[in-house]
């Protein structure tokens, strides 16, 4: 028992540093946007490039699919071959508790976060996790679609949920055309949707709640859907005939799995499309804290959208930056219904994850 | 003649102390101190990330049963069901090994050796491939014979059964064949002599007297699947069938993590399987911890006659269903852009195995994990060597509680003892989580069991009098254990090093919460690799570590061949 | 004293809740080979191993050329590689991943003597064995014959002044045992070794040893040379345990005069004072004759049973003593049912003291 006195004394002290860290960031003067940013082949950069190409690593914590993860960081790579990539894929309430643990451990393992549920990121920033950096590119990014101040954190891609199913499994006449039409108890037992973790899902929820009714997701439940953590999964579900139907289709997992030549069809109901941001921001106390600024350059520019539209075949904030894949449909032609207030949309996270985990049978 | 001073015989009095109470300390501290943080955690019903705990309470386990009965009845079934299987299993092919005249036997008891490089991981999602309902090769097999729905359907509670019973049979097939391989054949004889029938004989002369070793071999077997983890996470979650093992890991792994609740789960499940283990240990082991081999008897084989060449047959089913179907299966899907048993529809590539070789985290995974494996063997049994040897040879005194600490991480599920040292390590503020150290540590500790209890059957076997010997003709205790000792241990020390090995390569439980963008390893990369990648991805993935690590093995026994033969 | 090598004084040891040592004190001279012999059980391979140093005695105290190597008083107990003698193993404990070689040569090394030194040495212990020629042979493929004659060459190799043999007999077959057991005596003669020896086998004791300590249940029953423990005998354990005899029970009415139970009147030898009461005497089966004898007892008796021994017969005779049991050489056999008459004298009908 002296054992445990001495490491929770020691772990006391501990808490009570790391209290301070999580402290809202005091108001020292708001940093600015560098007065020479440098030209780098495509985009603009006020990192310092040699302090960190010396750096040597770059480390990413993101939801998105490990080979999409990949293929992205690859390109970076094959711009600065000096800086090492590695990554960690988690869904988004698993990523951002593992970050949470991890800062509680005194343990700074990564450099940018990307979270696709906006209330989490909310969170981060409210406990100091981000690191104000202003980089070139966020001019480009309309003020909604960053923090304010700027510099915090920026949205990286925008993904929006509609319905999915496979032509060979259901035919045209079945297939459903709006939200209401899930509830049809010929698809009991054959949809499946995301796990609450994902921010997309959370979206979905709480967009579609008020606009369908409380009445909506009780009937949905008797559907019994199935959820699972990663739209490869749904998608693969679909191919293969598991499932028929995808509620709160991630519409950039369509573009993925067609481009491969699955069999599948993408509906926007005419209601609108539920649609959150996959949020990209420095934290603070990074390993490598000028790599992460340059990754941040790189990755806002035209040229690093462009790598994340060809790796994750995501929607750029940017207008400058064309939709992805081949054939696919412009942001503008869709009707995407984003949360108004993402203050209130964090505030709902507990409750949705209660009541997502009983429709899907989670244990909760 | 040297003859010693009161001086001397003091030091070395002072010196045994020294090092027990050093012993004490550092294998408490590995063993005990996770364990009391979790405690601690469970005890945790304020914010469940503040250390310490805010407000202490029990509300943590009776949430257990209230909200998560569902939980801890799907365990129980499905822990029984395995247990039952995993015991026919093994009991079939012990008897149809050890006591009958099937032919081939050398080559059968080499098979069976199988099924333990499939890790359960593999198996699942093998597995999953197989019986998946409507996609599933079997059901598309069925569906092409011309019969409608499916024949098979994994994603139940018996499907899971299924899957962590053909894995677990291995082990009761070890278990109970031991215990056969122990029984006084005359036993057997005299009753056939006295005119009783093969099957009366096996009624009521071979089955009361193996009951025993059966017996303990389910209550292994069934506190080993309470803990079982791979299965439960590949099969039982997309079947919404949530054992506490995965409750336990999704309740860390979503936002706000429930630390308390994942506790106080752990914990609940570690005092059963505790429970179960020590009434396993004093019923049936007597007390031991150290499975010593007794004289082992040749039993004369029953004559099957024609019926043998069934049992063979038998025998060859096991192997294919637990090793065969599975990796076949696991090709075939990783070989195809879609997959489908279908041939004549499939699309073949090696775009899947060029993508998880060029995925750098496989690599390095495996890189890791290979390192991590030799690194922590190599240390390990030296370490345990020492260790064994004070425990079963010396005269310390603190050596009982040696013993006792050293077993103890056996008696933690895997997953819990993760979890203890996550958090553990998060509040200790020493930074080496999410590094490779920790995951070394972690291996360690929980390989500790198994290196023991391997060596430990060895040093029993040395007879006390050669150690005796060497120390009567004058030499002290570091020159005995140098020449005479550890050269007697070298095939246990080899046995146990293999072994070790193996296990890091294969871990999943601990590593899944231990892991950190730098300090990946290949199973639970594996496991998320599932989540995030197609089913064609993820088979590839598996394959190429299954390889590895056979190739690797190959090597490892190549290499020590020379060294065990020099000693026969 | 100082012809004393070895003195052990009240030593007791035990294991648990046992006593398996209950006090035990005997002195062994140089060059003396002295014998603990006893059933399975009576602490002997314990007393011989505390004196080696690998059992912990709880009270007592063991010399060795007048330095103590146990005292509990003293809280001295000096470890088994610092106390210089040399033990031969009821189990050889014959290194198997060593040659023969390397096994005479281990204790040799321990003591850092140079190769040239070690070289002779292990030759010359091999010699006294007769196993120089199997020198190299790795020791895991000796019969257990060479492996006995190994481990005794180990023992003798660094010339220790004191050997200690653990039942090293007790595995070889009956045959090689008796040769087996002249070889050891000539070599503990050759070499002037005190040696401490123990054993189960009371034909073996008898043979070889210079005295013999009969053990029984941890405590001494007799201390005496071969034919003082044979002749006389002086508890019915002794008398039962080593060779073989006839127990009678009766009264001693002093002066020599005992009267059995039976009402027969004999005339016995007392090594004590005896006391008035219940007590035994015991008659060697082999001292009995069956032909009447002046000056002796006389006793008569039938023939009941014959059973040929070999080397010698056996009679179980019913006389007024009740059934005695005779050993003659295997001449003019008697038939079952024949009259005799049994003799013996005074001096072998011993009054046992307990």
């Amino acid at each position: 028992m002296r054992l445990l006195s001495a490491a929770a004394t020691a772990a006391s002290a501990l808490v009570l540093c790391s209290a301070s860290l999580m402290a809202p960031a005091p108001a020292h003067a708001q940093a600015k946007l560098c007065d020479k940013p440098r030209e780098m082949d495509g985009f603009k950069t006020c990192a310092d490039v040699d302090k960190a190409k010396a750096e040597g690593a770059f480390v990413l914590y993101s939801t998105d699919p490990e080979a999409g993860q990949v293929k992205l960081l690859a390109a970076f790579n094959k711009m600065f071959p000096e800086i090492k990539t590695s990554y960690v894929r988690l869904q988004a309430g698993a990523l951002y508790a593992k970050i949470l643990s991890e800062r509680q451990a005194k343990s700074y393992l990564v450099d940018v976060v990307q979270l696709s549920d906006m209330g989490m990121i909310l969170d981060f920033q409210r406990r100091g996790g981000f690191r104000q950096y202003v980089s070139p590119q966020m001019a480009a990014f309309k003020p909604e679609y960053k923090s304010k101040p700027e510099g915090y954190w920026t949205w990286g891609s925008i993904i929006m949920g509609g319905i999915a199913y496979n032509p060979n499994n259901v035919s045209a006449a079945e297939a459903p055309k709006k939200w209401e039409d899930l509830l049809d108890p010929k698809w009991k037992d054959a949809i499946n949707v995301k796990v609450s973790n994902s921010g997309l899902q959370h979206g979905v929820w709480y967009m579609l709640k008020p606009i369908l009714g409380d009445d909506y997701f009780k009937k949905f439940a008797e559907q019994k859907p199935r959820a699972f953590d990663s739209y490869v999964q749904q998608y693969g579900r679909l191919v293969d005939g598991q499932d028929k139907i995808i509620m709160g289709a991630q519409y950039s997992g369509y573009i993925e799995f067609k481009a491969k030549g699955a069999p599948l069809a993408f509906v926007f109901p005419e209601t609108g499309v539920p649609a959150v941001p996959e949020t990209y921001g420095i934290v603070s106390d990074g390993p490598h804290p000028n790599a992460a600024e340059l990754f941040m350059d790189w990755f806002l520019a035209p040229v690093g959208q462009k790598a994340l539209a060809d790796a994750l075949l995501l929607h750029s904030p940017r207008d400058d930056v064309p939709a992805p894949g081949v054939g696919s449909v412009p942001l503008k032609d869709m009707k995407l219904l984003f949360p108004a207030d993402w203050n209130a949309f964090e505030k709902d996270r507990v409750e949705f994850a209660k009541s997502w985990d009983r429709i899907v049978g989670a244990r909760r | 003649m040297t003859l010693a001073s009161g001086a001397a015989v003091q030091r070395r009095r002072n010196w045994q102390a020294i090092v027990t109470v050093a012993l004490l300390l550092v294998v408490g501290f590995l063993v005990v101190l996770p364990m009391v943080f979790l405690v601690e955690a469970s005890l945790n019903v304020g914010d469940p990330l503040a250390f310490p705990p805010e407000a202490y309470g029990l509300k943590n386990y009776f949430a257990i049963f209230d909200e998560d009965i569902n939980v801890l009845w799907n365990t129980l079934v499905i822990a029984v069901m395995a247990t039952v299987m995993a015991i026919l299993i093994g009991f079939t092919l012990a008897w149809i090994l050890t006591r009958t005249n099937v032919p081939g036997r050398a080559l059968l008891e080499r098979l069976m050796e199988l099924p333990y490089y499939m890790t359960p991981l593999v198996g699942a999602l093998a597995w999953a491939v197989l019986a998946g309902p409507r996609s599933g090769f079997v059901n598309q097999l069925w569906k092409g014979m011309g019969f409608s729905g499916d024949i098979a359907d994994i994603y139940t509670h018996f499907g899971i059964a299924w899957v962590m019973a053909l894995f677990e049979g291995t082990v009761a097939f070890v278990m109970i064949s031991a215990s056969m391989k122990s029984m006084d054949p005359a036993l057997e004889e005299s009753a056939r002599v006295m005119g009783a029938s093969k099957l009366r004989t096996m009624l009521t002369v071979t089955l009361p007297l193996v009951m025993p070793g059966v017996l303990g071999a389910t209550l292994f077997v069934f506190a080993e699947m309470l803990g079982s983890f791979a299965a439960a996470l590949v099969i039982g979650i997309p079947a919404r069938i949530y054992v506490i093992t995965t409750a336990i890991w999704d309740s860390t792994l979503s936002y706000p993590p429930d630390y308390g609740r994942a506790s106080a789960m752990g914990l609940a499940l570690f005092v059963v399987m505790f429970g179960m283990l020590t009434f396993y240990r004093h019923m049936i082991v007597g007390g031991s911890f150290a499975t010593i081999t007794g004289k082992a008897f040749r039993p004369r084989p029953m004559d099957m006659g024609r019926m043998a060449w069934v049992l063979f047959a038998v025998c060859c089913l096991y192997v294919f269903l637990a090793v065969i179907l599975p990796v076949a299966a696991l090709l075939l899907t990783s070989l195809q852009r879609f997959a489908t048993v279908i041939l004549s529809q499939a699309e073949f590539t090696w775009a899947n195995y060029q993508t998880a070789l060029s995925l750098g985290p496989v690599r390095t995974a495996m890189a890791n994990s290979l390192m991590l494996g030799f690194g922590v063997a190599t240390v390990g049994v030296i370490v345990m060597a020492v260790l064994v040897w004070i425990i079963y040879r010396s005269t310390l005194r603190g050596r009982g509680a040696i013993e006792y600490l050293v077993m103890f991480p056996g008696a933690v599920p895997r997953l819990v003892f993760g979890l203890a040292l996550l958090w553990a390590w998060l509040n200790i503020p020493i930074p080496i989580y999410g590094t490779l150290w920790l995951l070394a540590l972690a291996y360690f500790t929980v390989m500790l069991p198994l290196g023991v209890r391997t060596l430990a059957g060895v040093v029993l076997q040395i007879d006390k009098s050669l150690e005796e010997c060497a120390r009567v003709c004058g030499a002290g205790w570091g020159y005995q254990m140098r020449t005479v000792t550890l050269p007697l241990l070298k095939p246990g020390i080899l046995a146990a090093w293999l072994l070790i090995f193996m296990a890091c390569v294969r871990e999943l439980g601990a590593s899944v919460f231990l892991m950190g963008p730098n300090a990946k390893v290949i199973a639970p990369s594996i496991v998320s690799a599932f989540a995030s990648s197609g089913t064609e991805l993820t088979a590839a993935m598996a394959l190429i570590q299954t390889f590895t690590v056979i190739v690797a093995l190959v090597i490892l026994f190549r290499v020590t061949r020379g060294v065990t033969r020099e000693l026969s | 004293m100082s012809t004393t090598r070895i003195e052990v004084r009240d030593l007791v040891i035990r294991y648990g809740d046992t006593t398996a040592v209950n006090g035990v004190s005997f002195t062994v001279g140089r060059g003396e080979h002295v014998t603990l012999l006893g059933p399975s059980g009576c602490g002997k391979t314990t007393t011989l191993r505390s004196i080696a140093g690998l059992e912990q005695p709880v009270a007592g105290s063991i010399t060795i050329d007048g330095q103590a190597m146990y005292d509990a008083k003293a809280r001295r107990n000096v470890p088994a590689e610092q106390r210089g003698v040399s033990m031969v193993f009821q189990s050889y404990a014959v290194w198997p991943h060593m040659t023969v070689f390397d096994n005479v040569a281990y204790g040799l090394r321990v003591r850092r003597q140079g190769a040239a030194e070690i070289k002779a040495a292990v030759e010359r212990a091999l010699d006294l064995v007769q196993m120089r020629h199997l020198a190299d042979r790795p020791a895991s493929k000796l019969s257990g014959g060479q492996q006995q004659r190994v481990a005794l060459a180990r023992a003798v190799a660094f010339s220790p002044t004191v050997v200690l043999f653990d039942e090293p007999l007790s595995n070889l077959d009956a045959k090689l045992r008796a040769e087996m057991r002249v070889e050891l005596r000539e070599l503990q003669r050759r070499l002037d070794i005190t040696s401490v020896y123990v054993t189960h086998d009371q034909e073996e004791a008898l043979a070889i040893s210079d005295r013999v300590i009969v053990m029984n249940v941890g405590v001494i029953e007799q201390i005496g040379t071969p034919e003082q423990i044979y002749n006389r005998p002086r508890s019915r354990f002794v008398a039962d345990f080593v060779g073989s005899a006839n127990l009678v029970k009766g009264r001693y009415a002093g002066d020599g005069r005992f009267e059995t139970e039976g009402g027969v009147a004999l005339q016995a030898v007392a090594g004590h004072a005896p006391h008035g009461g219940e007590t035994e005497v015991a008659i060697r089966t082999a001292y009995i004759d069956l032909e009447p004898r002046a000056g002796e007892n006389q006793v008569p008796g039938t023939v009941r049973q014959r059973l040929f021994h070999g080397d010698f017969v056996q009679y179980v005779i019913d006389s007024p003593l009740g059934a005695l049991i005779v050993r003659r050489p295997p001449v003019d056999l008697l038939d079952e049912g024949a009259a005799v008459t049994l003799s013996f004298s005074a001096e072998h009908c011993v009054l046992l003291e307990r």
